[in-house]
């Protein structure tokens, strides 16, 4: 494991112990699952049974599945993660510990383990468990264990260490050499060597430079950089920090956040109040001579403002909008200075590098892309949630070891979207790709930011291609003709095959407009717009003929093209599926198989959701 | 988000905006930021008010209007007191964002990005707010909802009008 192992970085957080401590998991996912009402909960229980207890609030650990989560540490024992916390189980974990210093079996998912702490038997350890047996975390290591509003827990766990090594024991050259001995790629999905971008900032000449973090994380299904900027934000804090000293002569960053996610800004706002308190951010840095702030820039909802020239647009007040490089940020960035812009997840790293050597990171990961990975496993998968893993691991044992395979058992796996909007769909015959930048390219995805999302045979290919493409098309900024109209064009195109008007050749029409929109756009989000299509044609051709020449949709989900029925043999006669038809399509009598118009049917689905008896598809 | 009952035109005077722009030194580069702190405050941005930060900060008008416009966060409109961002993101477009959407059209009468006629809806589907795993689900004001379906939205919505109309009794009786 990193920097410590989770037991040893417990150990720093829990050598003084003597109270019972609460932790809860309270990032955007476990408050929107209801930890905010299970706090006041346990709070209540607490003082009804007279018990003191420190109760904490915690990042996110990845298992999104299970929140909201709550964990129990008695003192001596090891700490016991609790899943799908309610109101009714609290009295009963409570009695389990407090009571007979036990654990309550029913509940708990595993434990983990406190260095000096004592086992509770009959329980996994966190690490045995299916979902973090392939997992190996390094920049999310700190997620939901420490209290990410709590500068004594990073620091208790390693944290600022990186800092003083760097500013006491090495030169930026030192710093730069670690970070391209570690083979680091940035995590954005650009996927650009972090050590020579340094090393190119450092080489512009300039008396005035800047560190970007790129927080604008926009591509739908990814919250890789949400997990990281609640759940440990000091790191990537330290991060810019290494970059500033690396690169030279700069004395501000700009933290570029998207604003939909409000809880991430106000965790790193505290972060960076506590970091200036203890002089890890603004003059003479632990006496060292070296100086550097941070500023939190709020975005206003634009996602090609994470495409590194837009977002510098935005970030100095103009429209955000890409401008063709040359010049490189590197050369030419914030006010025409010097700029290194990095993501989140790529700066949550730097800080475990520098402690253990770039030799210790690139140890772990795949010829090409050295390190972990994270990634945001969603869609029809039984355990979502933000995982960790060393790259190259194969694309199969994301989904169904650590995935636990698919959420509907009867429904069989079709695809993996990876990479959002700029990705592609890689199929069944593709599960053995090992994930890491140059193969999942191979297979006609890209890595991107790190979204996974599965699909099952419930879903519809083309669909999904034309839901790419309308986000795509609607975040267009405009500058560039190929980009603004070739996806309008080509989302008319896949918008008439979903409503059953496609027509011959529609196809390679599509593939002729994605070559284009791909060669002769400005930037990142128009070169990669048609991916989404290339990859589901490349793959699922028939599906997409199915749609223009059977006007079929094997999915079920394109609603001009589906007819529903009354299969007659399965219809038992109830009459549930008549009152709740909206436009009064289905007919029914007493005793009488229904029967659906479908001249005036809608395709809403009432019928079939009404239908206890599945006679209607 | 703690935006003031907008439910008439709103009025601010120079005075106000002069001192919002002062604030962040009347600044080119913080064309973005003033927006936003007047928006937060205000609840959308008027146009005789994007005309006035133009003036302070010596930004043309058609320029400050291509900043407004460029970013979806910004409004021209007063909008409604509850503003109902429901994810349409991959995920829960996978789990059926588009139901709860139609839904709360159905419900409201009101189409995306329009009010309820009594402003206190305001329908406005968005893409990923990062809760993948609790699909499908919507940000009211601020809070996350997760595990949603057609039936719990409706629940919501007359959840939200009965806090509105608690708070108004609230706001009608006088101090104690």
């Amino acid at each position: 494991m990193a920097t410590q192992t989770v037991e040893e970085m417990a150990a720093g957080l829990f050598h003084d112990v003597a109270i019972p401590t609460i932790h809860i998991g309270m990032a955007t996912c476990g408050l929107a699952a209801g930890a905010r009402s299970i706090e006041e909960l346990v709070i209540k229980e607490l003082e009804k049974r007279g018990i003191e207890a420190r109760i904490i609030p915690t990042g996110c650990i990845g298992m999104c599945h299970n929140e909201p989560l709550v964990d129990i540490t008695m003192p001596g024992m090891y700490r016991v993660s609790y899943r799908n916390v309610k109101a009714l189980i609290i009295p009963q974990i409570f009695d389990a510990h407090f009571g007979k210093g036990e654990f309550a079996k029913k509940y708990a998912v595993c434990q983990i383990p406190i260095a000096g702490h004592k086992a509770y038997e009959g329980l996994p350890l966190m690490a045995e468990t299916g979902f973090f047996k392939g997992q190996v975390k390094i920049v999310s290591s700190r997620c939901g264990l420490i209290d990410p509003s709590s500068i004594d827990d990073y620091i208790a766990t390693d944290g600022y260490r990186a800092l003083r090594k760097m500013l006491t024991e090495m030169t930026p050259e030192m710093v730069i050499d670690e970070m391209t001995k570690s083979g680091l790629r940035g995590r954005g999905g650009g996927g650009f060597y972090t050590g020579l971008k340094w090393k190119l900032t450092r080489q512009s000449p300039g008396e005035e430079k800047y560190v970007v973090c790129n927080a604008d994380e926009g591509d739908p299904g990814a919250f890789m950089d949400r997990s990281i900027l609640e759940g440990d934000p000091h790191s990537v804090l330290e991060g810019m920090l290494a970059a500033a000293f690396a690169i030279g002569n700069s004395k501000k960053g700009y933290i570029y956040c998207r604003a939909e996610y409000p809880l991430a800004i106000k965790r790193l706002r505290k972060a960076i109040d506590d970091a200036r308190e203890r002089n890890f951010l603004g003059d003479n840095i632990l006496g060292t001579g070296f100086s550097f702030d941070i500023t939190i820039k709020e975005g206003a909802g634009a996602y090609v403002c994470g495409e590194e020239t837009a977002l510098l647009a935005s970030l100095m007040g103009e429209r955000g909008m890409p401008w063709p490089k040359p010049p490189f940020p590197a050369q030419k960035g914030v006010w025409g200075k010097p700029t290194v812009i990095n993501n989140v997840e790529t700066l949550g790293n730097v800080g475990h590098i520098i402690l253990n050597g770039g030799d210790w990171y690139a140890s772990y990961g795949s010829e090409k892309t050295k390190g972990t990975k994270t990634f945001a496993l969603t869609g029809s998968i039984k355990n979502s949630g933000l995982i960790e893993v060393p790259a190259g691991t194969p694309l199969r044992s994301i989904v169904f070891d650590i995935g636990g395979g698919m959420l509907e058992k009867k429904i069989p796996f079709k695809a993996a979207q990876l990479g959002g909007p700029s990705g592609g769909c890689i199929p069944a015959s593709g599960l053995d790709t090992p994930v890491d930048f140059e193969n999942v390219i191979a297979a006609g995805a890209i890595m991107g930011s790190g979204g996974i999302v599965i699909m099952d045979e419930a879903s519809c290919i083309v669909d999904t291609a034309k839901f790419f493409l309308k986000f795509t098309q609607d975040e267009s900024c405009g500058e560039c003709t190929p980009c603004r109209v070739g996806s309008k064009i080509m989302l008319e195109i896949l918008t008439r095959i979903t409503e059953g008007k496609g027509q011959e050749g529609d196809l390679d029409e599509l593939i002729r407009l994605s070559m284009y929109v791909k060669s002769n756009s400005l930037c990142g989000l128009g070169a990669a717009a048609p991916n989404p299509v290339l990859s589901t044609i490349r793959y699922f051709r028939e599906e997409f003929e199915a749609h223009i020449r059977d006007k079929h949709c094997p999915g079920t989900v394109c609603a001009n093209l589906i007819k529903y029925v009354v299969i007659e043999e399965d219809c038992t006669t109830c009459g549930l599926c008549e009152p709740v038809c909206p436009t009064g399509s289905v007919t029914w009598d007493k005793g009488e198989v229904a029967h659906i118009n479908l001249e005036t049917c809608i395709r809403c689905k009432a019928c079939v959701d009404a239908c206890k008896f599945r006679a209607i598809i | 988000m703690a935006h003031s009952d907008n439910a008439a035109t709103i009025h601010i005077t120079d005075e106000e905006i002069d001192h919002i722009c002062d604030e962040f030194g009347n600044r080119e580069g913080a064309v973005v930021q003033i927006l936003q702190t007047i928006q937060d405050k205000y609840g959308y941005v008027p146009a005789e008010v994007l005309e006035r930060v133009g003036e302070d900060l010596g930004i043309p008008h058609s320029k400050m209007f291509g900043v407004l416009t460029f970013y979806s966060q910004f409004y021209r409109e007063p909008r409604g007191k509850f503003i109902l961002k429901v994810c349409v993101g991959t995920a829960c477009h996978v789990r059926g964002a588009g139901l709860l959407v139609d839904k709360i059209k159905e419900n409201l009468h009101i189409e995306e990005g329009e009010n309820t006629e009594d402003m206190m809806f305001t329908l406005e589907p968005v893409s990923c707010l990062g809760s993948c795993a609790l699909a499908p689900m919507a940000m009211v004001n601020g809070n996350t909802y997760g595990k949603l379906s057609g039936d719990k939205m409706v629940d919501l919505l007359k959840q939200f009008r009965e806090e509105a109309s608690g708070a108004e009794e609230a706001e009608a009786a006088p101090a104690s």
